[in-house]
């Protein structure tokens, strides 16, 4: 299996850059993938890799050759599409085998490897309906046998589970884990879903505006994010961002009241007067600590095995508390939201990582 | 049910009786038409009659059926044929291709649709004399065929088909004339027939353009062919109707044959 080196890559429509100079090393067998809200790159890139998109500038490289200007069926990958884009004129083994036929392999070999393919996914007893007689998760697994038939040196993944239900999402997101531990490939994976990125990746790549924000293993992300956009991407529900000033060594939090929590443990000498921002995920309540705030509960969301609440003081944001099963909780109760000091993060005003 | 709502109901059913019976009536008037003398037609005869034998023979003896209709077939399947391939790869290409002139070569084609076919038809006789087309099949296929009504409907259909097929088709390794062959065509199938029957009717059915070009009566269409049994100084009317539905029967065939895929297109289906 072949790893990826993008070096400098840039995407220009006219005036406008879209990529504005991307840097990435994808290892052999990796799975990586990219996240970023939406108009981020993420797909541009994705597409730029496949050969969908003219490249701009800087380079691509594939096993150690450039692929810059090489045919997109030429590159030794596959793409899985949103929509599935399964030829809705042919079968199943037609749709499997069309890129085989074109590729000149002879009807045995194509034969050999859309059965194979169709033993890995289970597809047998689908292969001669037409995608319209297929259900969203089987047609997507016929999307995934299309790309596994041609024995690709790295697999794309272009926000494959958007168009499933949540149900048929989770059973998917497995499937393609177990798919990468068996056939060993390097697989880009690109989505929305930070639950996706973080249960199938092992390596997330954070985009925003044309470039990457960060990248790393996925709790790495989640632990030690090296600014605000990526603390906030990452973890759902999101983080929570308190504006505060730095005080006599502590935090005093303006819009709550002036309610003072203590500095985290940072190597950072910040100034006293400085503006920063506070980041407590929702749940850091959960386990208690020593600092905590005095909050309102809003709205409670029961999920059975979890519950969140929405808690504010004054006018100031609202506060998402990850209360554990939280049953015996109110709306419109005073309460203490205990944290660790320790867990908190601390923003700069521009959104850097005070550490 | 309030009286009002019985009242609209009751007044639907009878518009559209109406228009049912305006839409229909001429058909079988032409049929009834077919099987009566020409004094019966004109003396206000609706119902059927016993020459329609007579009228056939007598059609047959006076024109080269199957002459006649082989040059309508040429001049329909032909026009067909051509103006779907231009149109589909010209809306294909409008639809497909990012250009920065391509919304204002389109918006001039649109503009184009506004000038009327008498205002080009001595412009297009001079040329086809000019060049010595005068006379031909092609002449008569030829100003048809980069129909921009025909290049607009691709155009729009094109939006349904889904960019991502053209992706994978490209992943896969076809280059851009093999997607439209093997991917676009087939998918758009409906978009075709619906096509097809709107041109073959067109075809079939043209009367001026083939009459300034055709100049002998071996090159003669069938719409040309009825025209001419109508000049007489007394029209055998019985004669003419048997001409009419003999001339309406391939468009009618074509119709049926294509039906389903024809309502599909025209609800700009991807299937």
């Amino acid at each position: 299996m072949s790893g990826l080196k993008l070096t400098g890559l840039r995407k220009n429509y006219g005036a406008h850059q879209v990529i504005k100079g991307v840097d990435l090393v994808v290892e052999p067998k990796e799975f990586v993938v990219f996240v970023g809200p939406s108009g981020c790159g993420k797909s541009t890139l994705l597409r730029m890799i496949a050969g969908l998109e003219e490249i701009s500038g800087g380079d691509l490289t594939i096993g150690g050759v450039r692929m810059n200007e090489v045919d997109a069926s030429k590159r030794g990958i596959a793409m899985v599409f949103q929509s599935y884009a399964l030829y809705p004129h042919m079968t199943v083994r037609e749709n499997m085998g069309f890129a085989l036929k074109y590729a000149g392999e002879s009807a045995a070999n194509i034969a050999r490897r859309v059965n194979e393919a169709a033993k890995i996914l289970e597809l047998h007893k689908l292969m001669d309906r037409k995608p319209r007689d297929l259900s969203g998760g089987q047609r997507q697994r016929v999307a995934i046998g299309r790309a596994i038939v041609r024995h690709p040196e790295v697999f794309l993944f272009d926000e494959p589970l958007s168009n499933l239900d949540a149900e048929l999402r989770v059973q998917m997101r497995i499937e393609i884990a177990r798919l990468h531990k068996e056939l060993q490939t390097t697989i880009i994976y690109v989505t929305h879903d930070q639950v996706e990125a973080m249960t199938l990746a092992d390596k997330i790549v954070v985009l925003r505006e044309g470039l990457i924000e960060q990248t790393g293993a996925p709790l790495t992300l989640y632990d030690d994010p090296d600014n605000q956009f990526v603390a906030g991407f990452i973890g759902s529900p999101r983080m929570n961002f308190l504006p505060a000033v730095v005080k006599n060594g502590a935090l005093t939090l303006p819009e709550y009241d002036g309610q003072v929590i203590p500095m985290p443990p940072v190597a950072a000498k910040l100034a006293e007067g400085a503006e920063v921002t506070v980041g407590i995920r929702p749940e850091h309540f959960r386990t208690g600590g020593s600092a905590s705030l005095d909050l309102t509960i809003e709205l409670i969301e029961h999920l059975g095995g979890e519950s969140f609440a929405y808690a504010r003081q004054g006018k100031a944001n609202v506060i998402t508390i990850a209360t554990g099963t939280g049953r015996n909780w109110a709306s419109g109760e005073r309460i203490q939201a205990t944290f660790d000091p320790a867990s908190v993060l601390l923003f700069t005003a521009q959104g850097a990582r005070v550490r | 049910m309030s009286l009002f709502s019985r009242l609209f109901s009751l007044l639907t059913q009878a518009m559209l009786w109406l228009a049912a019976f305006i839409s229909v009536f001429p058909f079988y008037w032409m049929i009834a038409g077919a099987t009566n003398t020409a004094n019966d037609i004109t003396g206000g005869k609706f119902t059927l009659g016993t020459n329609l034998i007579p009228n056939i023979t007598k059609f047959f003896e006076l024109v080269d059926v199957p002459l006649v209709f082989f040059n309508s077939l040429v001049v329909a399947i032909g026009g067909t044929v051509l103006t779907l391939i231009v149109a589909s790869l010209a809306g294909y290409g409008f639809e497909m291709f990012r250009s920065k002139t391509r919304d204002r070569i389109f918006g001039g084609l649109l503009l184009m649709l506004s000038v009327p076919f008498a205002a080009m038809m001595i412009p297009l006789f001079v040329m086809f004399s000019g060049v010595g087309l005068m006379n031909t099949y092609f002449a008569i296929i030829a100003p048809g065929i980069a129909s921009i009504f025909m290049i607009f409907y691709f155009r729009q259909n094109t939006k349904a088909f889904p960019s991502e097929l053209r992706d994978a088709a490209r992943m896969d390794g076809l280059q851009e004339w093999q997607i439209f062959l093997r991917i676009y065509m087939p998918v758009m199938r409906s978009t075709y027939a619906a096509a097809m029957i709107i041109l073959f009717m067109t075809n079939w059915n043209a009367y001026l353009w083939p009459l300034i070009v055709l100049q002998t009566n071996d090159m003669k269409t069938i719409q040309l062919v009825v025209a001419s049994l109508a000049t007489a100084y007394t029209p055998d009317y019985g004669l003419i109707m048997v001409a009419n539905v003999l001339a309406t029967l391939p468009t009618i065939l074509v119709f049926f044959l294509l039906q389903r895929r024809f309502v599909e297109g025209m609800l700009g289906g991807v299937k």
